[in-house]
């Protein structure tokens, strides 16, 4: 038998990740998997090879790996993006952000005219996503806004928390909304000729049903599909990472072909792990434990069953996320429990005697408390070596919290995005200034001894490790401020957090995560060199592509 | 896009209440129970639920089916896109259930019976878990989303009274009287209650013997004079009055008298006339109360309000009604 070709590609530099052989200018690939770092004369040793030289102008780095986001980032592209900040969609164009009401108006009086221009039916309603009023000082949108950009075709915008929707004045007939109506979430003028009239603004799940059972099956509630996953891998690609979790997947019989016939293909260039969904779900706790467990059984290299997700509160921007005293800087009441402590405890109790690995979404500082005392008790009554069971998101976690996590083996995925998405309204309305200073610690997390990653819960905020690791290196937010300069990371630390750290929340560091003999080749290609950069242009690093088992994908661009 | 609207409002009624108190076995009584109805209960999970073997019909991941008619279907993620998934199906149900989870306030999740003309709220029910609820009270943790759905309750259904004293379960009642006002309760044992709360017709009948609360069951410590027949030493529990009011309302002042409801009335439902609307329904459900434009002219006005039945409020809610209904009209001032 011959044995298989070697490649060795030459870079600029490699960025190893791997303390004991930080940097190389050669890495052998064969069988997909990492043979050899470090001069060409060394691997030369391995026998014959082809030099692959089309990345001697680059930097390697592993791939990167985002611990905390959803395929829903490749499932929305069928909506038009409304939002404030600058997001790259799947075909690698920029869609600039908006930064006031009459530019939202103007974006979709654009939109409108290309659906006519277009030939679609004058009644298809126009569906959009990604809107924030948060950014827009108090000024609530209303049909005087929506009805600019049209008066017969529906327009629906789902706000970015997903608790609130706008609509213009065909979608609320069509919906047979109007003054009458009595549910509390649809918001009326309080004067002015409309008064009493409905403005557009539907807030929660009952006022939203109100359009949902209109337009429900044409986007905003559609289930995953493969067009969706492919999307998601080409914003994967141009963003230099080749591991991503799912991290709330019913693992339904539908749901699992989607992943499985989508990453059989080859342009499908990702690594998953979806994340079942063990709250609000189609099983009891033991029932699912056996779920995901007979699941694993069908993993592959690039499709990998068997995380665990749960759930104990709501967000911070919502208000309704578990504060601890003081509470909301704003005087806001508490947030609320998605699962209830006890409930929690139980069921987090059931999966992890089943040997399964469960990340627990917390926001608010009361519910992080909340699970490292459920998951204490849990432990004592039933330790077990390395469960590396992990708080994702954790914002509000201070040290003596990180102190108790590390004594009891629990890793932390913090949002290091919301520094630069919410910082400002964390500074000045959820949370006031001492909190925010210490919102997502990363520098308290490392001093503490808590394996740390970093993430993007992309669709919230968008996919993109390097943005992520610039945001826990500054802590910068829009309006200029820094957020508790002494939990910065350095460009190391915040690489390792998008690298090996993540990969060590996924329990997939010894495959993953850095350049190393024997691991996977996945790497990720940059055209700039992050260390030249540094921390305050970590962003702009521009990504060449991934390679993902040894297989080349450039990224595309517009 | 949505069905023609069936001339009936199928009743919604939401369960709420703590992990633990007793929701799903009273949920899951009425499935089995269900003496010709056809009911459809919407659950967060499977988890709990036990349906007896010889009733299930067919089953998939997110709905089982009764060979009596009745199915559960599991929310999942959306609320939505189960309650429509209920509404669609081709055979309507005569009534829909929803069990909120163990933390969630019940109150928004009944106000989709608000926004789809196929429904009517029908009411909320919070089921109280007798010997646990003060304990629950005391929680930091727990205390306000305790509160929460305690404050959205029309009926409080007062379960595991087969575990506490008799003294217990009054300190209880005394306990939950205090803290909320006198709301309307049912004593109940293993969620066992009466099948009559879910349906739109019901109304105790006024100032005699009414429907008790209580469902006789296996459980029972008194004499069963006959299977279904319920005995005296229950009492009855709920009352009703009914009123004929030939008055035209203004539509804000009776929003306003209604948002004074008494907290010992559990539901009123009826026709008025209104300056605004013409024939108005007027609903008080879920501690609401909406008047709106009647989707057809009943023949005469009527307004129906159930009650919990006391030596007390029968005297108050007549005077009450007298307030909002009768005395008024006189003045000219409506």
């Amino acid at each position: 038998m011959h044995p298989t070709p070697i490649t060795i590609y030459v870079a600029r530099d490699i960025l190893t990740m791997n303390p004991m052989q930080a940097s190389a200018t050669h890495v052998a690939v064969r069988d997909g998997r990492i043979l050899g770092v470090g001069d060409l004369a060394e691997l030369a040793q391995w026998g014959d090879y082809t030099l692959d030289t089309r990345f001697a102008d680059c930097v390697l780095l592993p791939g990167l790996i985002e611990g905390h986001c959803h395929l829903k980032e490749g499932g929305m592209w069928d909506m038009e993006y409304l939002g404030w900040f600058d997001r790259l969609n799947p075909w690698g164009q920029t869609v600039k952000g908006l930064h006031s009401m009459e530019a939202v108006v103007q974006r979709l009086i654009e939109i409108d005219r290309k659906m006519q221009q277009s030939g679609a039916a004058p009644d298809k309603p126009l569906l959009a996503w990604g809107f924030d009023p948060i950014y827009f000082g108090g000024e609530r949108m209303t049909v005087e806004h929506l009805d600019r950009a049209s008066t017969t075709r529906p327009i629906v915008i789902a706000h970015a928390n997903g608790h609130l929707m706008n609509v213009n004045s065909p979608m609320l007939r069509i919906a047979e909304v109007d003054e009458d109506i009595e549910v509390e979430g649809v918001v009326k003028f309080k004067s002015g000729p409309r008064k009493g009239q409905p403005t557009g603004e539907l807030q929660e799940p009952a006022a939203m049903f109100l359009v949902l059972r209109h337009v429900g099956d044409a986007g905003l509630l559609s289930p995953m599909d493969e067009t969706g996953m492919l999307n998601f891998a080409r914003l994967a690609n141009m963003q230099g990472v080749t591991t991503a979790t799912d991290l709330v997947n019913t693992l339904s019989e539908a749901d699992c072909a989607i992943l499985e016939s989508a990453l059989a293909k080859d342009e499908c260039c990702v690594r998953i792990l979806p994340a079942f969904k063990a709250f609000h779900g189609t099983h009891g706790a033991a029932q699912g434990a056996e779920h995901v467990k007979a699941m694993t059984q069908r993993n592959t290299d690039k499709l990998r069953y068997g995380l665990v997700k749960m759930m104990l509160d709501g967000s911070i921007q919502g208000f309704s996320s578990r504060m601890r005293w003081p509470g909301h800087f704003n005087g806001a009441p508490n947030g609320i429990w998605v699962t209830a402590p006890a409930q929690y405890e139980t069921d987090f109790e059931i999966y992890h005697r089943a040997g399964l690995h469960i990340h627990t979404h917390t926001n608010g500082d009361e519910a992080s408390l909340a699970a490292i005392d459920a998951i204490e008790r849990v432990l004592t009554r039933s330790p077990r070596p390395d469960h590396r069971h992990t708080l994702q998101h954790a914002q509000m976690v201070d040290a003596p919290m990180f102190r108790r996590m590390a004594s009891l083996g629990l890793c932390v995925n913090l949002f290091a995005n919301h520094l630069w998405h919410w910082g400002d309204q964390h500074y000045e309305m959820t949370m006031g200034p001492d909190r925010a200073h210490r919102l997502d610690a990363c520098g308290s997390a490392l001093a503490a001894g808590v394996p740390l990653a970093i993430h993007s819960d992309a669709p919230v905020t968008p996919l993109g490790p390097l943005f992520t690791a610039w945001c826990a290196a500054n802590r910068i937010t829009p309006k200029g401020r820094v957020l508790g300069e002494k939990e910065r990371l350095s460009v190391m630390q915040a690489l390792h957090a998008i690298t090996l750290g993540a990969a060590w929340t996924l329990k997939m560091d010894h495959e993953i995560g850095s350049i190393e003999t024997g691991k996977r080749a996945d790497f990720c290609v940059l055209r700039d060199h992050p260390l030249t950069l540094g921390a305050e242009k970590l962003k702009d690093a521009r990504v060449w592509g991934t390679v993902l088992g040894g297989q080349v994908f450039p990224a595309h661009t517009a | 896009m949505s069905n023609a609207v069936s001339p009936v409002a199928i009743p919604l009624t939401v369960v709420g209440g703590f992990l633990g108190a007793g929701k799903t076995s009273l949920v899951t009584h009425w499935l089995q129970q269900a003496q010709g109805q056809r009911i459809a209960v919407l659950v967060n999970d499977f988890g709990e639920l036990n349906i007896d073997a010889e009733l299930l019909s067919a089953r998939n991941s997110d709905t089982i089916a009764l060979s009596n008619g009745c199915v559960c279907c599991q929310i999942g993620g959306d609320l939505s896109q189960a309650l429509l998934q209920v509404l669609n199906n081709p055979a309507p149900f005569d009534a829909i259930v929803i069990e909120a989870s163990g933390v969630s306030d019940p109150w928004p999740i009944a106000q989709i019976a608000l926004a789809d003309k196929r429904l009517s709220l029908h009411g909320v029910l919070v089921v109280v878990d007798a010997q646990a609820v003060r304990q629950h009270a005391c929680d930091p943790l727990l205390q306000d989303s305790l509160m929460r759905q305690l404050r959205s309750a029309d009926l409080l259904v007062v379960n595991k009274t087969d575990l506490c004293s008799p003294v217990e379960q009054q300190d209880c009642i005394t306990w939950l009287h205090q803290t909320l006002g006198p709301v309307p309760y049912v004593n109940s044992q293993h969620g066992q209650l009466a099948l009559t709360l879910l349906q739109s017709d019901w109304m105790p009948e006024p100032l005699s013997d009414g429907l008790s609360g209580h469902v006789c069951t296996p459980h029972c410590t008194h004499e069963h004079a006959s299977e279904h027949h319920h005995a005296t030493d229950h009492g009855a529990l709920f009352t009703s009055d009914c009123r004929r009011p030939e008055a035209v309302f203004h539509t804000n002042w009776l929003r306003e008298q209604l948002k004074q409801t008494p907290t010992w009335v559990m539901r009123i439902k009826g026709w008025v006339r209104t300056h605004e609307h013409g024939w108005s329904e007027v609903q008080f459900a879920g501690r609401h109360a909406s008047v709106r434009r009647a989707r057809h002219a009943p023949t005469q006005a009527r307004v129906l309000t159930i009650s919990q039945r006391s030596v007390q409020s029968a005297q108050a809610l007549a005077s009450w009604l007298d307030t909002v209904f009768e005395e008024c009209e006189v003045e000219g001032v409506k």
